[in-house]
């Protein structure tokens, strides 16, 4: 059974947003929706020494994922690979996935009622293909695949370079790494 | 700072003081019936009780996104927000039931070993309610001023003595079937209470705000942000120092202001709480500064959009 998991290589990622849109137009958000923000840290220092560092965000996709143990109807869950995702049928909106989740990874859809958020484009990876944002990502910022397969490239930055967790101090253990320069 | 990220609304705090309110005062009634003897509060007591968790959860479910679908919030035994459906739902029945009891127009009024199981149930199932909401926020890691197990003894406390004193006001209108002489200590333990639920939050915000940067954060706003008029004003001044004295007064008038301000603490507790919580998460770098450049909804480029 697969592992997914994502990296993102900050030193690469030029904040350009691209994989913010093409999430959006893959899954057909309302333009209050975001699945995947990039934020922006810095600039930092003084000239002629500043640093400034992008940060993609996105749904962890956690090991241990709160959201889904706070989920009173079930419409949370996740996979044997690793995919969390929002069944939107069970989904009634109460917002508790929201508050459980560290990352602000959930949005709710007003039209609908219901919280979405991101699956890793769980449709598209069954079918063997990337996720829209990986696929859109020019400057193969975003790596992903399958980490128990020891070929893999993500399997590789994770365990030979110093990939970090976002907040892992929770405990939520997190299967989004982070390379910094 | 603004930022622009979904959190629980009024009707949550709403229902937090409802329903911590009314399993509290199932608790009590449960408590004197079988600790000191039959019809020593008022049947009024245990009616509402059951009452305003009823009305509590009316208004959870219009907090839901979806509010036709809400049946659905009892179909995962693993979640607590599950758990306390269940329970809540369970009291209110229960709640109901041991109303029932002291009105003899109904045949099983004299089943004495039944009431005092009910009474029994009431105690477990209220006290769970009364304390749930403070097991829930506790347990949201990610939210700096709720995380942790400080808010269930908060929760606790408040529901407690928000119950006492609204079973005070409910011996006035319609007192106990026996004597009053439980009704009679209820001022007493409601300042008593007061005091203590006083010094828990001091304990509580001191000891937060000495912990973490997002702790610290999240306590300033209530001392010297943007909760701070209605922590100090509303909820010590008013909801707090002023009913624990109006409690001590030797007179029922007073005595019963106390109780009712107390009620109005209460409430303002509530939506201090979850207000407060909202604002603040563990933010991600470069989340603060993100979220407050999006665009509100309001803005002309949206609504030429959405047209
Ligand atoms: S990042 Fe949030 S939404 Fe995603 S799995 Fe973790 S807790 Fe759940
Ligand atoms: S909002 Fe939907 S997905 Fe989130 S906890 Fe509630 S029912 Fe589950």
């Amino acid at each position: 059974m697969a592992r997914y998991a994502i990296v993102f290589d900050t030193r690469r990622c030029i904040g350009c947003h691209s994989c913010t849109v093409a999430c959006r137009v893959n899954n057909e958000l309302p333009l209050d929706m975001i699945y995947n923000p990039v934020t922006t840290v810095g600039p930092a220092g003084v000239y002629p020494n500043l640093s400034m560092v992008h940060v993609p965000l996105i749904c962890m996709h956690c090991d241990n994922p709160p959201c889904v143990d706070a989920c009173p109807t079930g419409a949370s869950q996740r996979r044997d690979d690793g995919i969390v995702f929002v069944e939107d049928r069970k989904c009634v909106g109460c917002l508790a996935c929201v508050m459980a989740c560290p990352y602000g990874a959930r949005v709710k859809n007003h039209a609908t009622g219901a919280v979405q958020k991101c699956d890793f484009c769980k449709d598209r990876v069954d079918a063997g293909k990337l996720p829209y944002c990986v696929l859109t990502c020019h400057q193969k910022a975003r790596v992903f695949g399958d980490l128990d397969e020891p070929a893999s490239e993500v399997c590789k930055l994770v365990n030979g370079q110093r990939a970090v967790r976002l907040l892992a101090e929770l405990g939520t253990e997190p299967y989004a790494f982070y390379i910094y320069g | 700072m603004k930022n622009k990220h979904e959190g629980w609304g009024w009707m949550l705090a709403v229902d937090f003081f409802f329903a911590g309110m009314g399993g509290a005062m199932l608790v009590i009634a449960g408590a004197a019936d079988l600790f000191v003897g039959e019809g020593r509060t008022s049947a009024l007591a245990s009616f509402l009780g059951a009452a305003f968790m009823g009305l509590g959860s009316g208004l959870l479910i219009f907090e839901l996104g979806r509010p036709f679908q809400s049946w659905r919030v009892f179909m995962n035994p693993k979640a607590i927000l599950t758990a306390g459906a269940w329970t809540m739902s369970l009291a209110i029945g229960a709640g109901f039931v041991y109303t029932t009891f002291s009105f003899a127009l109904f045949p099983w009024s004299g089943w004495v070993l039944v009431r005092k199981l009910t009474a029994a149930f009431l105690i477990v199932a209220g006290l769970v309610v009364a304390a749930y909401p403070g097991i829930l926020l506790g347990r949201l890691k990610g939210r700096p001023l709720w995380s942790g197990s400080g808010m269930t003894s908060l929760f606790l406390t408040s529901s407690l003595v928000t119950a006492f004193a609204a079973h005070y006001l409910c011996g006035l209108l319609y007192p106990p079937a026996a004597i009053g002489d439980v009704l009679a200590k209820f001022p007493a333990v409601t300042a008593v209470l007061l005091a203590v639920q006083l010094v828990l939050w001091v304990s509580y915000l001191w000891v937060k705000h000495s912990s973490t940067a997002a702790e610290t954060i999240a306590v300033k706003r209530w001392i010297s942000g943007e909760y701070a008029a209605a922590f100090k004003y509303g909820f010590i001044l008013a909801g707090t120092l002023l009913p624990l004295a109006l409690a001590l007064a030797d007179a029922p008038l007073f005595q019963a202001a106390g109780a009712a301000l107390t009620l109005g603490g209460g409430l303002v507790m509530r939506l201090l709480v979850i207000y407060g919580g909202n604002a603040d998460r563990t933010w991600l770098p470069g989340e603060v500064q993100y979220r407050s450049r999006l665009p509100h909804g309001d803005e002309a480029f949206l609504k030429a959009w959405n047209k």
